[in-house]
């Protein structure tokens, strides 16, 4: 048993979180979602340093390389790194045979027949659809799609008015187990996400409570609100290495769920936690926790969010209904 | 025991409900912030009935109802969103009542009264949250005894960058006289010396820092003794707990979480039933808390815990209803504006403003189950 990553693992993580320390960060999150924009900067810089490929690069045996671009993913949320990572990094290279053009969104093909807000659509150059036993790779024309406004984080878009995609008709269909594919790929970025976004919300709340005082201590002195961040770091914790083992496992779809479903939850716990103990200036802009906690309930959005997860994980594990 | 309203109270309460009819748009609980004219013109139409001042004593140029009226009125205005109670007629018009000189209430009362003026509340600043009582802004009185100097920061001011006055809380003693050092000034915006930032907020809306540098304010605008605001910020505070979370918001986020569902066709999903029910159940739990604190105010008690239960068990209703909006209501909840949106993101301060829910616990665990510490 290790649950310690190995020294090319190791380095992977150290290098991406060196790229990020000169393009990413709250600051610039900040900037990009009052903007509604996409990072085009640190896409390019996470394409020429190789990270959008990774889960390729590093494949054995034709196995991708499942853990090494969660953990590119994970540390990229982390940052608040304004890219689609997930899809890029794990969803496409499970999908694809050949790497697709960036940025690349995820939806599901009711998103499209009921237009839905959908991460990084009005971005998109490449749009994996979930059909119910089909998944499909379209290229939307630009203005396909229009940015919708929203708090929660990310840019968003939503198919514009008169605009249509019909993806059994204009898409590539993936073929055989494509849509189980696509289904438990994107639930791992979604978990993926979800971590890195966590532990940075928390990490910020910590760092917060460690300086603030009150009363003549601490906030972070308080038995009663350790006891309330600890236990946000175990969720945390659990999360992480739940996503982590179903990430080595190339997105075993058992594994899958109950990383989803675990840290989908776990991610409402963290919401709510390091708002409430933040306090007043938790709800301003000028705190960067919004950076992250907003992120939290855009995620649990997508997919079915934590009742799909709990749903998947039980007729994986017991059979459907 | 009746949790009702007698006939006379009903009546009140519809003839509240006819006024606001004409207000059924104005969003002013949720929005204020955006719509403070629209708001004040609302507050000055009430006025025109004298219900800004329908609790205090006739002598002063009220109606002299009780608390009953006051909740009716006010959990009604809540539940049509069209705005929350005004300070200016509560706090500080009551504080005057109480505390204040002959001189004082003339000067101030019928200017409040009629809607004419209105306050914020300057009582948190940057290390001053929770633990009011370790405030710093300093006002200093001048040699020759007529007038303060204020000079210091206020932070977390809701509204302050439309109201005309501030109610300000100022150590006058030494910094470890804790509550027994502070007093309590009436001080004019536009006054020398004052300034307010906007400290934009995840709802969309801001709160305010407010700065005093060397703010002269006269001797006639402190109000009660120099030193003795903590007991007045209590009273007044107690004065208030019927109305502080009236359950009529609880009620409409649920009815308008059940309007939005059934318009989406998902009222008919058992588990969107179960979980309705679940919520409808804690609103009614919110209700039965709320009337508790009126029927202990009614009683002439102490509501203290009581509205200490009530303030927890309300705003995490209005969360948990919140939750199930954004759980419910898929990425079409995460648009900015829409009404699942606008319903999550007016929840999201109700558990710190007002006094923390973690005070809150503090003040039931101490009084009501007498543990220490």
């Amino acid at each position: 048993m290790d649950f310690d990553l190995n020294e090319d693992q190791q380095a992977v993580l150290e290098s991406v979180e060196r790229l990020l320390a000169q393009h990413a960060g709250p600051a610039r999150a900040v900037a990009l979602n009052r903007a509604g924009d996409y990072d085009h900067d640190l896409h390019a810089a996470l394409e020429a340093a190789g990270f959008n490929q990774i889960a390729r690069d590093l494949a054995r045996d034709d196995t991708l390389a499942g853990l090494e671009a969660a953990l590119t993913v994970e540390a990229i949320a982390r940052s608040g790194g304004v890219v689609a990572a997930a899809a890029q990094m794990l969803v496409a290279p499970a999908l694809c045979e050949r790497t697709i053009e960036g940025p690349v969104a995820i939806c599901t093909v009711g998103e499209l027949t009921q237009p839905t807000p959908v991460r990084f659509a009005a971005h998109a150059r490449s749009l994996l659809v979930l059909d119910d036993g089909d998944a499909y790779l379209v290229s939307p024309a630009p203005g396909t799609f229009e940015p919708v406004r929203t708090s929660f984080g990310y840019p968003m878009g939503r198919l514009s008015e008169g605009a249509s995609v019909e993806p059994d008709r204009e898409g590539q269909a993936l073929g055989a187990g494509a849509a189980d594919t696509l289904r438990n790929w994107w639930r791992l970025g979604l978990a993926v996400e979800a971590v890195g976004t966590m532990d940075a919300a928390l990490g910020h709340t910590v760092e917060y409570l460690r300086q603030r005082r009150q009363f003549g201590r601490t906030i972070g002195s308080f038995q009663a609100v350790q006891h309330r961040l600890s236990l946000c770091a175990i969720e945390v914790e659990a999360s992480r290495w739940l996503t982590r083992e179903a990430a080595f496992h190339n997105a075993q779809p058992e594994a899958v769920a109950a990383a989803a479903a675990y840290a989908l939850q776990a991610a409402d716990t963290l919401f709510t936690e390091t708002h409430q103990l933040s306090g007043a200036i938790g709800f301003t802009c000028e705190f960067d926790l919004h950076v992250w906690s907003m992120r939290l309930l855009a995620l649990r959005q997508e997919l079915g969010g934590v009742g799909a997860a709990r749903r998947a994980l039980v007729e994986a594990r017991w059979g459907a209904a | 025991m009746n949790y009702g309203f007698n006939s006379e109270e009903l009546a009140f309460r519809d003839e509240v409900r006819e006024f606001l009819a004409d207000y059924a748009d104005l969003d002013g609980f949720y929005c204020q912030g955006h719509r403070w004219p629209e708001v004040r013109s609302m507050f000055s139409a009430m006025a025109q009935k004298n219900w800004l001042a329908l609790t205090w004593p006739t002598e002063f140029g009220g109606l002299g109802k009780g608390p009953v009226h006051e909740y009716i009125l006010w959990n009604e205005v809540a539940y049509a969103r069209a705005a929350r109670n005004p300070l200016a007629a509560g706090i500080v018009a009551k504080s005057i009542i109480r505390y204040g000189t002959a001189a004082q209430r003339a000067t101030w009362l019928e200017r409040i009264r009629t809607g004419d003026i209105h306050f914020s509340l300057c009582y948190s600043e940057p290390e001053a949250g929770s633990d009011l009582a370790g405030l710093r802004l300093k006002a200093t009185l001048s040699d020759d005894g007529t007038c303060y100097e204020l000079n210091g920061q206020k932070c977390w001011q809701s509204y302050a960058q439309d109201m005309d006055f501030l109610w300000v809380l100022a150590r006058t003693g030494t910094q470890d006289s804790r509550g027994r050092g502070l007093s309590l000034f009436i001080c004019d915006k536009a006054a020398n010396g004052v300034r307010v930032a906007p400290l934009p907020t995840l709802d969309g809306d801001q709160l305010n820092e407010v700065f005093f540098d060397g703010v002269r304010v006269s001797v006639e605008q402190r109000i009660g003794d120099e030193n003795g605001a903590w007991s007045i910020i209590g009273e007044a505070l107690a004065d208030e707990r019927h109305i502080q979370f009236p359950p009529g918001r609880v009620r409409r986020d649920l009815e308008d979480l059940v309007a939005w569902l059934n318009d989406h066709d998902l009222g008919h999903d058992p588990m969107v039933r179960e979980r309705m029910a679940d919520l409808a159940a804690r609103v009614l739990e919110t209700e039965m808390l709320g009337r508790k604190v009126l029927a202990t105010m009614v009683a002439g008690g102490n509501a203290t815990v009581d509205a200490a239960m009530n303030k927890i068990i309300h705003t995490t209703v209005c969360q948990d209803i919140a939750r199930a909006v954004l759980d419910l209501g898929g990425p079409e909840a995460l648009v900015t504006g829409n009404r699942p949106e606008l319903i999550w993101r007016q929840s999201l301060t109700e558990t710190i403003g007002g006094g923390t829910s973690e005070i809150m616990r503090s003040v039931v665990s101490r009084q009501l189950l007498g543990l220490g510490g």
